[in-house]
């Protein structure tokens, strides 16, 4: 089992993996672990809330699950996604793509301290150690693959050839079985840092007093480090600054009101538009390929339940009106607070005949997209803040944010308050 | 357990970690693997190590070497004379730019700026100006540091040179 390639050299050859190639005095165990152990709460964090997002979905119902059927599939959840706090998906979602952002700078400092890992010699000294290298090619790769992925769709920007979503989820089960991995077998690595240099006592040290941390065969601890042009706490300093930027612009488009134009960079860092209709689109009517003539005074609402009917806007409006302030929270992580009016979905459901209402099926005139059909829980028709609005901060819907009409969820993602909504089908409980 | 701990090189329980590991790993490539872009995914995977391993490592080290190397950098007198330090107050500003460059480029270069705009309604131009502002803001609040701790800081014979930081 024991594994010696006979033709390597004992003797690394010139270049990275010698140990005297390295020389920034600021590598070493002491370093990585207080990197490490910064980044193990932001991914905990982004990986639940990621998960939870997928409950979001209510992934049982209809067609809500967008990830592939068949085979081995599974949708992580286990529970009916509640209308309570009506905030839940902004924070959720926020919190996921925040922590996304604010981990990235923290997961590039942390990759280039390890550096001289991937050079070691010789490459494979045990079974053991062949295991761990395959499994740190799936971190680094699961890694950059998971939060890159998020990252460049936030940004509407896909130059891949694969769904997104499927890509990430299973992308986070390999980087997350890697990372688990990874925390374990390194537990006492980060310890005997820490034991042996405190946890913060080397961020004291200014630029005169800053020390190479002593060479250790098999560390990242420079054998010939040269002299310290930084101090460890400039060079943390400077990553935290790139994280706590990159968490406030992520921080500016979830909360969003006047901090909205704090996320510089953010894909959603700046007001959109004035006066009542002036927020945050996710598509526009055009880019979904929604016609006017769709949307103009032919537009029927069909309902069906016990019974069936067709309802103009003008009846719609005639109905007994709501107004909430509720969010659209998207799954890319922004979300803006509004105040809506419309029908209760309980209303809608009764003109039907179905008084007890279950599920609904709600369709969208929308021409493509995964959710243009999507169904909603018992739990989420019944509350009474669940609305097919018609109007928004006193006026009517733009076509960019789904008139004549379209439905609007406490709690629920963005893409489930459908816009454009021609029909809905109620259950009876 | 010896016999084990000799033959595989660590214990009989980090052998069971791995394979646990795997084997939740392995599942999650056989899900992908049954996607019809199975094989693009396992590209962009690989891909994602050697751009990031084999050509953005090398590329800012060897930035920060030609820093290291040009008159910002430390020339070795500056502990013994009354200058200060540069390289921080360029290495500094350089990492948060070229970190935020990173993360959105797609938005900053404008890379599908017609989704972008078809999508949301709003034009990306924005972006690209966001991030030189940035970049510019970085910098001069960097040189202005700079110019104050150059005025602070002792001649040589005022006794002891500054330190970095």
């Amino acid at each position: 089992m024991k594994l010696r390639p006979p033709r390597l050299p004992q003797e690394p050859p010139p270049g990275p993996t010698r140990p005297a190639f390295w020389r920034s005095p600021l590598r070493g165990p002491w370093l990585t672990s207080l990197l490490g152990s910064a980044l193990l709460p932001l991914v905990i964090v982004c990986a639940v809330t990621g998960f939870l997002s997928q409950a979001a979905y209510d992934p049982s119902l209809g067609g809500n699950s967008l990830l592939p059927r068949g085979g081995l599939g599974f949708d992580l959840y286990f529970f009916s996604w509640p209308t309570r706090p009506s905030y839940l998906y902004a924070l959720t979602q926020g919190l996921h793509v925040t922590t996304g952002l604010i981990a990235i700078p923290l997961l590039l400092a942390k990759l280039w301290s390890v550096m001289p890992k991937l050079f070691e010699w010789p490459p494979v000294r045990s079974m053991a150690h062949l295991l761990e290298r395959a499994s740190l090619a799936l971190l680094v790769g699961g890694s950059l693959f998971v939060f890159f992925t998020g990252l460049l769709n936030i940004q509407l920007y896909y130059p891949w050839p694969f769904r997104f979503l499927t890509a990430h989820y299973y992308g986070s089960f390999v980087f997350l079985a890697a990372f688990a991995l990874h925390v374990g077998l390194k537990l006492p690595t980060v310890s005997r840092a820490f034991r042996e240099r405190g946890v913060l006592r080397p961020l004291r040290a200014d630029l005169r007093h800053t020390a190479a941390e002593p060479y250790r065969e098999g560390t990242t601890a420079p054998l010939e480090p040269d002299a310290p042009t930084m101090s460890r706490r400039t060079l943390l300093a400077t990553i935290g600054a790139a994280s706590l930027g990159a968490g406030l612009m992520g921080a500016a488009q979830s909360i969003g009101g006047p901090l909205r134009s704090l996320g510089l960079l953010a894909p959603h860092g700046r007001q959109a538009g004035s006066g009542p209709n002036g927020f945050q689109i996710n598509k526009t009517a055009e880019s979904v390929g929604i016609k006017p003539s769709q949307i103009g005074r032919g537009w029927r609402l069909k309902l069906a339940g016990r019974s069936q009917t067709e309802l103009t806007r003008d009846e719609l409006l005639a109905m007994p009106q709501r107004t909430y302030d509720l969010p659209i929270a998207c799954v890319e992580g922004w979300s803006t607070t509004q105040a809506w009016t419309g029908v209760r979905l309980r209303d809608l459901a009764a003109v039907v005949g179905v008084d007890d209402p279950g599920e609904v099926v709600v369709e969208s005139l929308q021409s493509g997209g995964a959710l243009r059909e999507v169904t909603l829980s018992s739990g989420q028709v019944a509350d009474d803040r669940s609305l097919l609005a018609l109007r928004v901060n006193g006026s009517d819907l733009s076509p960019d944010h789904g008139y004549p009409a379209r439905v609007i969820i406490p709690a629920a993602p963005g893409v489930h308050c459908t816009k454009w909504v021609s029909s809905m089908q109620f259950e009876a409980a | 357990m010896q016999r084990v701990r000799t033959a595989y090189g660590a214990s009989p329980l980090h052998a069971l970690a791995v394979i646990a590991s795997f084997a939740l790993a392995g599942y999650a490539f056989l899900r992908i693997a049954e996607s019809p872009s199975a094989l693009g995914t396992f590209l962009w995977f690989g891909a994602a190590i050697v751009a990031h391993d084999l050509l953005a490592f090398p590329l800012y080290s060897t930035l920060n070497l030609i820093a290291h190397r040009s008159p910002l950098g430390p020339s070795g007198e500056w502990l013994e004379g009354r200058r200060v330090p540069a390289i921080n107050h360029l290495r500094v500003p350089a990492i948060l730019g070229g970190i935020y460059f990173l993360m959105f480029f797609p938005l900053i270069l404008g890379l599908d700026s017609t989704r972008y705009a078809h999508y949301t309604g709003q034009s990306a131009d924005i972006y690209l100006t966001r991030w030189l502002g940035l970049c510019a803001a970085l910098f001069l609040g960097s040189a202005l540091i700079y110019a104050i701790r150059l005025r602070r800081a002792p001649g040589p014979a005022d006794g002891p040179a500054p330190t970095g930081s």
